[in-house]
């Protein structure tokens, strides 16, 4: 139980240390000690993931207003993704960072917000989860605003404008809520009935949480967020931190309100409208972005939404695949911001038309890029294929009428441009066009550039051939959900 | 457990990073190791063929499921084959070339990859094959990195694309309907949930994807552009291997998803006819020695589909139609690999695919003449060669549906006639312009290493073993495959020397022998500074792609990407607009009490008239003298300062009495005077 308890302020206390670090003279002593803060981390996440289901006590702030950790199936889940993927961008943060100043503030701040993810999937009741949600925020602005450029503080307002909106609105419905059920989490919900005031203010509360997942209308501030931010900063924001949105829903939807109330409502037709919509119009984009992270930004708005569509046809089946393209997802975008990240501390490019030919330039890197994009796809035998035919499949197999077939529909079409934007850079990458070649010096990839990115792309290489394990784990988590 | 079989799988994946290692160090040695690779799976397939024959293997880890039975069994040994035919080529034709590892590489994937899609029992593996074999493949197209290439690649990967998501949209339905893709339980399995209009969408989507990667028409546009400009023992296997596991898909829909269906059969046939006569057309006028191959390819695809279409339609009776086409598609398969190895043959020497300039270089070549005619009259369907037995067998099973279906039919067979007699034409003209003709490439030198003779050698012997012995070989293999289109067996033996069958291959080298002469020679030969010249009239602008779908895209883009843009940036002009409009409400609300006041200040609160007010206080100023004479003050104190003050009190005063809030009180006062006369006097 202390556990819990640790694994929230554990990261948070070391984020606060950190700032202090910076009398330490040798950079790779002061690195090796973030290092080991984030290797403890770990050990505390492993340490909840692999034991029973644990339980703090509820600290009571009010009768309403509640404080309180448990380790479900789903908090494991996303504690999982979280600390390996904090691992992986914190190992790539020491040599990305280097060029940067005040590094000690980025990692001081990663760390805090590692703590505020960390504590938002633990809470064990609504309440508790929205204080996490809102740090959650405020931790991570900090990252975007790193560089103290006018894009960036102007930017990462936008990041504020847009998360404190969404909460905001969600707080909303938390109140209405508050006088309808308990706002302590239970699988299944705890709404008997849905009054329309009910209804609307679940609609506003996944509106408001969509904001951080990136969904329409209140996606606007990725696109400006990631190409100011380091990718480190990128990587996690898109990959991580942007799943806060979808982890708030997930627990709005199936552990305070409960699915089978929604189902066949007009909430459900308006959230699954709103995320197609978001799932076209991301790819869309994307297809149309030249700049590199931008682009990747609106793949985020996209996929994330595939996310959503998953989660709002209110099956076991749609969260069984809602949660595999949660975990491909994260793999994939950390990886191609990474890999993004090395194509920009390397050669200083920031656009998609200038990596002619540099394929043969970062081999390591672009052959991880091309295999992270054929899962992003959804080309098997990729992890993106797995989630993408769950996906499809719990669509077709619901009774929603239209939306069953319009949904796989969508995401093929948005596969399909997908492939689009994403191939193009691979094929420019490594087939350049004859006398295109470019005589530019080869700079050696930093090994510890290339192994968070090597490994993300076997992940996802493996969660994908082996994909019967992968399933069965995420099924039984499904299962608990409903 | 019959892991060999998933070893026929495995080991060219493994052997392709194997070679990857191998270039690092020294890239001649890549090939090698290929070709290594690709005969020990030729090997180990006959093998297995012949030890675990019919034998199954499901992994569940993977969720994979495969299959050595019939066709499984037939095409995993065919590609095998023609994998090491190529290999043995490339040895050669790379010398010189960059990037052998990568080609190398990629062949081997795409090898694992193909053996995994023919040997799938259920199209959950087939589908997950077929798309590794689609984008590793595609490193094939672009491995010259030309303009050309990359552009061919381009089309190539976006029809792959297309198709894959489309065939995968299939496959959902398929599972959503019957909730197995095991391809034996399959057509229970549909059968159970009875025709739907899903099953149709169902069908038509997979047939969607498959028939793009057959290059089945309108889906046909990256064949032409892409088997030519690959390197030539690539194009034999994308057009000998790679277009029949898009036949193969279409098979299982034809015999286990919509098994004997009318509307399905006449779909195909349709198709299926406009691709023959378009590929042969379009082959006819070529010029460029691979592209009248790939062409041919798209032609032969469309043979091969009416055959499938027959398959369906035929239903009961369809022994001709399915052995036939069975035969047709390894007849197809090892003659596109004799023609496009003897081209990458030619290539090596003559660095040039032109025919113009090609002319004359066969002279004096009897090897590779007698190769390149084996894979002529086979593909022309000459009698005592393998394409002889299959076209007859097709073509006869036309003449069967004819019978029963009416003139409809007949036109078809007479199609397949013209077409196939286009198909003579066009070998001719390449023969008689390589090998018989005098010209500039005349007396150029080819020297042939033993390894590549050798694969010539023997990728032209099937077509002869199968041509003369076709009940003794050739049928027994294709009753094999029968089962993966619900194919029947004979019931009687073919005559394939009957004079029935001869006729349909007479007219069609009769039509050949015509279009050459009539056509050919005449308007496709021009006179040019005195030399005979091959024209192409065909305008490469008059192609389905350039258009209608590149138009219909790019529009298609453009429209619904503006308006998804537009909603992109929807929200963020709501909300400033909505800032706008709100902070002008606010200010309004803001200044609201202040405008009330000024309003009534500028009316009713207004100051009345402005009272004069008198310099001296007379009164005042008189006693302040007098006051000033008793304290005998020189200098007027008190009557300066008594005035002052009755000047500030009657400035007040005038004030008090000139405002409005005095007249109120004045007002009230009155009211207050009259209630209290009216309580105490009345």
């Amino acid at each position: 139980m202390f556990i819990l308890v640790m694994a929230v302020v554990f990261p948070l206390v070391c984020g606060l240390i950190v700032p202090f670090l910076k009398n330490i003279e040798s950079r790779k002593a002061k690195l090796s000690l973030v290092i080991a803060m984030q290797a403890v981390e770990s050990v505390f996440c492993a340490l909840i993931i692999f034991s029973q289901t644990m339980r703090t006590g509820v600290f009571k702030i009010t009768d309403v207003i509640t404080l309180g950790f448990s380790s479900d199936m789903l908090a494991k889940f996303f504690l999982g993704i979280i600390c390996v993927g904090w691992l992986l961008v914190l190992l790539y943060a020491c040599v990305y960072m280097k060029h940067e100043k005040d590094e000690e503030r980025f990692f001081s701040f990663m760390l805090l917000s590692e703590g505020a993810m960390v504590g938002a999937a633990l809470s064990a009741g609504l309440v508790s989860m929205y204080v996490f949600y809102e740090f959650v925020t405020l931790f991570s602005a900090p990252l975007v605003i790193h560089s103290l450029s006018k894009e960036s503080v102007a930017a990462a307002k936008k990041y504020l404008y847009y998360s404190v909106a969404g909460a905001f609105a969600a707080l909303f419905g938390i109140f209405v809520l508050s006088g309808e059920c308990s706002l302590e989490f239970a699988a299944g919900g705890n709404l008997e009935n849905a009054s329309p005031l009910a209804l609307a203010a679940v609609f506003v509360m996944c509106v408001g949480f969509g904001a951080k997942a990136g969904m329409f209308p209140l996606h606007g501030w990725l696109p400006t967020a990631h190409p100011v931010a380091p990718a480190p900063a990128s990587a996690l924001l898109s990959a991580i931190i942007a799943k806060a949105g979808v982890l708030a829903i997930i627990r709005t939807v199936f552990f305070t309100v409960g699915a089978d109330v929604l189902f066949g409502t007009w909430v459900q037709t308006a959230l699954l409208c709103l995320c197609l919509l978001t799932v076209l119009m991301g790819s869309m984009m994307a297809y149309r972005e030249k700049v590199f992270k931008k682009r990747l930004a609106y793949s985020t708005v996209s996929q994330i939404s595939y996310v959503l569509c998953g989660l709002f046809l209110f099956t076991e089946a749609g969260v069984e695949g809602a949660l595999l393209q949660i975990l491909f997802h994260a793999i994939v975008k950390v990886g191609l911001f990474l890999c993004c990240g090395a194509l920009i501390f390397l050669y200083g490019k920031t656009n998609v038309d200038e990596v002619h030919g540099m394929g043969r330039k970062m081999p390591v890197t672009f052959s991880c890029f091309t295999l992270l994009s054929l899962s992003l796809i959804g080309i098997p035998p990729t992890g993106g294929f797995i989630s993408k035919w769950y996906l499809a499949s719990a669509s077709l197999e619901s009774s929603l009428g239209v939306f069953a077939w319009l949904v796989p529909v969508v995401l093929l079409a948005s596969a399909l441009l997908t492939a689009g934007y994403l191939l193009s850079i691979s094929i420019h990458a490594f087939f350049p066009r004859e006398g295109s070649a470019q005589t530019m010096e080869i700079r050696k990839e930093p090994v510890l550039m290339l192994i968070p990115i090597v490994i993300l792309a076997i992940l996802c290489l493996l969660g994908g051939l082996f994909a019967a394990p992968v399933t069965d784990i995420i099924g039984r988590i499904a299962s608990s959900v409903m | 457990m019959n892991m060999p079989i998933f070893a026929l799988v495995l080991l060219p994946f493994a052997a392709a990073f194997l070679c990857r290692a191998v270039g690092r160090k020294n890239e001649e040695n890549c090939a090698v190791v290929s070709t290594a690779c690709c005969a020990l799976t030729f090997a180990l397939c006959i093998l297995c063929a012949v030890f675990a024959y019919g034998e199954s293997l499901k992994i569940p880890i993977f969720g994979f499921s495969f299959s050595l039975g019939g066709f499984h069994a037939v095409y995993g040994i065919v590609s095998a084959f023609m994998w090491s035919a190529s290999a043995l080529l490339s040895h050669q034709y790379f010398k010189g070339h960059h990037n052998k590892s990568r080609y190398n590489f990629f062949l081997l994937l795409t090898l694992g990859a193909t053996m995994g899609v023919f040997l799938s029992a259920d199209l959950f593996t087939t589908f997950i094959f077929f798309e590794i074999m689609s984008f590793t493949s595609y490193v094939w197209v672009v491995q010259e990195q030309t303009d050309e290439a990359m552009a061919a690649g381009k089309t190539y990967i976006t029809i792959a694309a297309l198709g894959g998501m489309v065939a995968l949209m299939g496959l959902f339905l398929l599972y959503n309907i019957t909730g197995t893709l095991e391809i034996d339980v399959l057509y229970e399995a549909v059968s159970a949930s009875g025709k739907s209009a899903k099953l149709y969408v169902c069908a038509f989507c997979l047939l969607f994807g498959f028939g793009a990667k057959a290059g089945m028409f309108p889906l046909h546009i990256w064949l032409p552009k892409a088997h030519p400009v690959a390197p030539a023992p690539a194009s034999a296997l994308l057009s000998g291997v790679l277009t029949k596991a898009g036949v193969f898909g279409i098979l299982v829909i034809t015999g286990h998803i919509l098994r004997d269906d009318k509307i399905w059969g006449y779909t195909l046939l349709a198709l299926a006819v406009v691709t023959m006569v378009l590929g042969a057309v379009l082959a006819v006028f070529s010029v460029n020695l691979k592209r009248t191959l790939a062409c041919s390819s798209l032609s032969q695809i469309g043979f091969i589909l009416t055959g499938v279409s027959m398959i369906t339609l035929l239903g009961e009776e369809n022994a001709l139609a399915a052995n036939g086409t069975f035969l047709y598609m390894i007849n197809h398969s090892v003659v596109k690999l004799v023609l496009f190895l003897a081209a990458g043959a030619i290539y090596m020497s003559a660095h040039t695919l032109d025919l113009n300039k090609l002319r004359g270089f066969g002279r004096g070549k009897p090897f590779l003449a007698v190769i390149f005619l084996v894979g002529a009259c086979s593909l022309a369907g000459v009698p005592g060669f393998c394409g002889y037995i299959s076209k007859t067998l097709v073509h006869e099973s036309i003449v069967e549906y004819a019978h029963h279906a009416g003139t409809l039919i007949t036109v078809v067979e007479w199609l397949f006639l013209f077409s196939g007699g286009l198909t003579v034409a066009y070998m001719t003209k390449l023969f008689v312009a390589i090998f018989i003709e005098k010209g500039s490439g005349d007396g150029k030198k080819m020297k042939l290493s033993l390894a590549s003779k050798l694969a010539l050698i023997f990728s032209a012997i099937p077509l002869i073993v199968l041509g003369i012995l076709p009940h003794a070989l050739s049928e027994k293999i294709t009753q094999t495959m029968l089962p993966l289109a619900n194919g029947h067996a004979f019931h009687h033996a073919v005559e394939y020397t009957a004079w029935a069958n001869l006729k349909g291959v007479l007219i069609s080298l009769l039509i050949g022998a015509v279009v050459y002469f009539v056509f050919v020679r005449t308007l496709l030969i021009k006179r040019k500074d005195g030399r005979k010249t091959y024209i192409c009239p065909w305008s490469d602008k008059l192609s389905l792609e350039n258009l209608v779908y590149v138009p219909v895209c790019k529009g298609f883009i453009a429209a619904f990407g503006a308006l998804l843009a537009f909603f992109d940036k929807l929200p963020e002009r709501l909300i400033g607009a909505g800032i706008f409009v709100l902070s002008v409400i606010c200010r309004a609300a803001d200044d609201v009490t202040d405008f009330f006041a000024l309003l009534l200040r500028k009316t009713v609160l207004g100051d009345t008239k402005e009272i004069q007010v008198r310099h001296k206080h007379r009164v005042a100023y008189a006693v302040g003298s007098v006051l000033d004479k008793l304290t005998s003050s020189e200098e007027h104190t008190h009557a300066k300062k008594f005035s002052r003050v009755m000047e500030t009190v009657s400035h007040t005063t005038s004030r008090i009495f000139g405002n409005f809030s005095f007249a109120l009180l004045m007002a009230c006062l009155g009211i207050c005077t009259i209630l209290l006369l009216l309580i105490f006097v009345f």
